[in-house]
């Protein structure tokens, strides 16, 4: 693009063709007011605020949609400009209720803010305001729809950036109204972005409603770690309490954007099932107790229950810290035990599913195609589905292999049906094809396979990409094969010169992987330690409803009176209370300081928000003390930074070992279930968080089978499917039942 | 319910814009949709259409609601549209449909008892040399003075 000369308040500048005048005046440190444009959204020019004066343009000229030109003489601030800038906040300022007293933005308000500098203190408007009633949009975000100035900036983001239409201007001239056809909730998953993008107070945070007022707030800068992304955010604290999370800008995660669940989930932290005191378990009755008391009952109950350090098992929730997970395996290991693991919902351990991405989020935005296996992307990870959307804006293609028909927000191409069971095998008929393409040896193993048309379409749409990426999703966490999968999807990828991006390391597994939080030689794994003598437990942040793959077979263990468990958790419900013997309260999101390793490798590290509620203390400490009442060496660390250091330098111990490939006999006759968690259901503060829970996505609750499975399984209908209802449904694959769920894992 | 025929209708007016771009005959959509169903809209009827165009529903709300073609209330067997507009005001428009809404005893907006009339403030009507004037149906009556509403209705059966 031809560069071009201009001037801008008696300023030469130099600016592409095509450039809007508001974008070189933000570059130039120029204060322009506007308040439809907003940088990543597509321009309206509909709210008029930003006109500057043009000189041999007789009128003022919307900054936002009039593009440079070369000798263009600008001024935004002069005579003509102001008074154009006056004239539009008055016609603004006539129908806004000016309720600002009252009004959560109040404070952080962009009409507040520019009615100071170019409002007048009297308005000539003195006839009746009109007023819109509220229809109400969902649990999240709280509307008052008189304060609206129509800017349309939550519309676009509907069509542009959630890729779902839900807002819209419906009626006329005065009449005009910013509403959702639906009343029963906003679907979209990143639908809290749309207050922030909302100028003034028509848009705001429901959960944060009359809570505090902007200005009382501290921010932090921290970073969300429930998904693989690391979204940058800020938690605003009042008090000591986290009142608000908002997004905080940063191109090569998150963009301006986060999810739903980054955005809303604290509420969780002031759940009343807070672990507030450290407690211990005598004689089948709970104590509350110091932490001295507790702690040395912990140590006492691990040394009186291991006869040998093998006899300890350590088990960590996959969002613990860096920090936690570098210290508990490194207390494990200093205690003996070799039992250590976070891989608490999978299936197959064997060796693990490590396959390391090649592709960073910023690049995932220019692939041209994308293969989806196993993965409900939009909700699963919102911010890098949003980058595999710009990407088919740009005209790339999707291709997917579910269990499931998903609802994606961009349009798939083929989308391939294929059980748990049958998914190895499909993956290998794909590699089958693409040998045959490449005209490379098809190895022995796969010779005899058959390659169906799809199939083909999927290799042949690989090859004729150039920058294609294939996408390894959370649900082969389930399948018995998943290592196979993965190694057979590394073959794909080599062979297609495809990018991996595996998404089914999710929340912090990264972090766990670097430091070696699983069992590095013949130690017990997050399987074999339920079933192999384990006779006291370390748990960080587990949940024992949810988390582990087979809750029943945990279940059993944790509940054995020999058996002594130690449970660091930020929550103390029924069931952490039956299965543990000392419950140490943990600091949770925002309450510690800590350390997340994002899907491009970076590891962002964060300090605490707030301090945990009660006697509640940072895992790291914990871990750190009960290190140092064992007399371990190594833990004399004074600050959570100085853990990090040393595991951020530690070397990655990833065996990333290719498994020997051959044709598994799966027995197909047994239908597969996967138990597919809500993404607000992924992690003990989202399911705590009320408001997410009350939102379309969060009540998820069915058992998709289709008709002839259903008949297998006698099952009809509206039927409970271990307590999940019932939904017959042709876009699940034969052989299968998909449960999407906010329920724990049952069965 | 949108009937077979209507669809049939409305993929008529589908195959005059290019592939993929079949929303473009969302107004024609909208207007065979509600002549079938009487003279007005509903949240399902448009909902309907929106599915049979492949359109996001608030889209087609949008435009349902942008229109005055298109009533949301159910509407009398004629809808005498009055326009209001400044050529009909300064020639008594305002005058005229008091005098129809006392006639009837009926407000703008609303359907006179025996559901035979309603009666609807509408924009210009292109009709200015004519004003005061109204459409009903495809008629357009100009010049009108109370005696020539009288007359008007007094026909309309």
């Amino acid at each position: 693009m031809s560069e071009i000369e201009f001037e801008i308040d008696g300023k030469l500048v130099t600016a592409n063709q095509g450039d809007s005048i508001i974008s070189i005046a933000d570059r130039e440190g120029i204060d322009v007011p506007r308040f439809c444009y907003h940088k990543k959204l597509s321009v309206a020019a509909n709210c008029r605020m930003c006109l500057v004066d043009v000189e041999g343009v007789p009128k003022a000229q919307p900054a936002c949609s009039t593009p440079v030109a070369s000798g263009m003489k600008i001024h935004t601030r002069n005579d003509k400009a102001k008074s154009a800038q006056k004239a539009v906040m008055e016609f603004l300022l006539i129908n806004h209720p000016l309720d600002c007293p009252i009004c959560d933005q109040g404070g952080e308000c962009e009409l507040q803010d520019v009615a100071m500098e170019y409002g007048t203190d009297v308005s000539k408007f003195n006839l009746g305001k009109r007023i819109v009633a509220d229809k109400g949009i969902g649990a999240l975000i709280q509307t008052d729809m008189t304060r609206c100035i129509h800017c349309t900036r939550c519309v676009r983001f509907g069509a542009e950036v959630a890729g779902i239409v839900e807002m819209g201007g419906t009626g006329r001239g005065e009449g005009v109204k910013i509403e959702p056809f639906l009343t029963e909730g906003i679907q979209s998953e990143l639908s809290g972005n749309m207050i922030d993008v909302c100028p003034v107070g028509a848009l705001t945070s429901k959960p944060f409603r009359y809570e505090a007022r902007t200005w009382q707030m501290n921010a932090v800068e921290t970073i969300a770690r429930h998904d693989l992304v690391g979204s940058n955010i800020y938690t605003q604290t009042y008090r000591g309490r986290v009142k608000r999370v908002v997004a905080r800008d940063n191109e090569l995660v998150n963009e301006t954007w986060i999810s739903d669940r980054d955005r809303f989930s604290y509420e969780g932290l002031n759940h009343e099932s807070r672990a507030l005191h450290p407690k211990i378990k005598k004689n089948n009755k709970w104590q509350e107790t110091s932490w001295e008391v507790a702690l040395d009952f912990a140590i006492s109950g691990l040394k009186k229950n291991t006869q040998n350090a093998d006899q300890l098992g350590v088990l960590a929730s996959k969002n613990s810290t860096l920090e936690e997970y570098y210290l508990m395996q490194k207390l494990a290991r200093g205690f003996g035990s070799d039992n250590i693991d976070y891989r608490l919902d999978k299936a197959d351990l064997s060796i693990g599913n490590t396959m390391l991405s090649n592709i960073t989020l910023a690049e995932m935005e220019s692939t041209d195609h994308a293969l989806i296996v196993n993965s409900y992307l939009r909700l699963e990870q919102p911010m890098i589905n949003h980058r595999i959307r710009k990407a088919t804006l740009n005209g790339a293609s999707v291709n997917t292999i579910n269990n499931k028909k998903f609802d994606f927000n961009y349009q798939t191409d083929l989308e391939i049906l294929s059980s748990p069971q049958k998914t190895l095998l499909m993956l290998q008929s794909i590699l089958k094809s693409l040998h045959e393409r490449t005209k490379t040896t098809v190895p022995k193993y796969l010779s005899k396979l058959t390659v169906d048309d799809s199939q083909n379409k999927i290799a042949d749409d690989l090859i004729a990409a150039e920058r294609p990426v294939i996408i390894l999703g959370e649900h082969v966490n389930s399948n018995i094969s998943s290592s196979d999968i993965a190694s057979i999807i590394s073959e794909i990828a080599a062979l297609a010169n495809a990018k991996i991006a595996n998404l089914s390391l999710n929340g912090n597994s990264l972090s766990a992987e670097k430091v070696g939080f699983k069992p590095s030689n013949n130690g017990k794994n997050a399987i074999s330690m339920f079933t192999e003598n384990t006779k006291a437990f370390l748990l960080m942040d587990v949940d024992f409803n949810y988390d582990f793959i087979d809750s029943k077979l945990a279940a059993d263990t944790f509940n054995n009176d020999d058996v002594f468990v130690i449970s660091l958790n930020s929550f103390e419900d029924e069931i952490t209370l039956m299965n543990s013997d000392v419950i140490l309260p943990l600091a949770g999101f925002y309450e510690s300081s800590g350390t997340h390793i994002n899907f491009d490798g970076v590891a962002q590290s964060f300090s605490a928000s707030v301090k945990g509620p009660g006697d509640s203390k940072p895992g790291w400490k914990i871990i750190k003390v009960l290190a140092d009442i064992l007399e371990l060496n190594g833990f004399e660390y004074t600050d959570s930074t100085q853990v990090a250091d040393d595991a951020l330098s530690m070397s990655s111990a990833n065996n990333n070992d290719l498994v020997e490939n051959n044709i598994k006999e799966t027995d197909d006759s047994k239908v597969a279930v996967h138990w597919q968690y809500s993404p607000y259901a992924i992690d003990g503060i989202t399911r705590k968080a009320k408001a997410l829970q009350e939102t379309p996505i969060g009540k998820m609750n069915d058992a998709f089978i289709s008709l002839a499975t259903a008949k297998e399984l006698k099952l009809s209908e509206g039927d409970l499917y271990h307590g999940v209802p019932v939904s017959i449904n042709e876009t699940v694959a034969e052989g299968c039942v998909f449960v999407h769920t906010y329920q724990s894992r049952k069965g | 319910m949108i009937s077979d025929q209507a669809k049939k209708e409305i993929d008529f007016w589908v195959t005059k814009y290019p592939e993929g771009r079949q929303s473009s005959a969302v107004m024609q959509a909208l207007t065979i949709v509600q002549n079938e169903n009487g003279g007005s809209l509903t949240g399902e009827l448009i909902q309907e259409v929106a599915d049979h165009l492949q359109m996001p529903t608030i889209s087609v709300q949008e435009v349902a609601t942008f229109y005055e073609n298109y009533n949301h209330k159910p509407v009398g067997k004629h809808i005498i549209r009055f326009c209001h507009n400044i050529s009909c005001m300064l020639n008594g428009s305002d005058e005229l449909i008091s005098y129809l809404e006392e006639k009837l005893e009926v407000k703008t907006g609303e359907v006179s008892k025996d559901g035979l009339v309603s009666v609807k403030k509408v924009e210009c009507l292109g009709a200015c040399v004519g004003g005061p004037m109204c459409q009903i149906g495809d008629q357009y009556h100009e010049h009108l003075t109370p005696s020539k509403l009288d007359n008007i209705l007094d026909n309309l059966k």
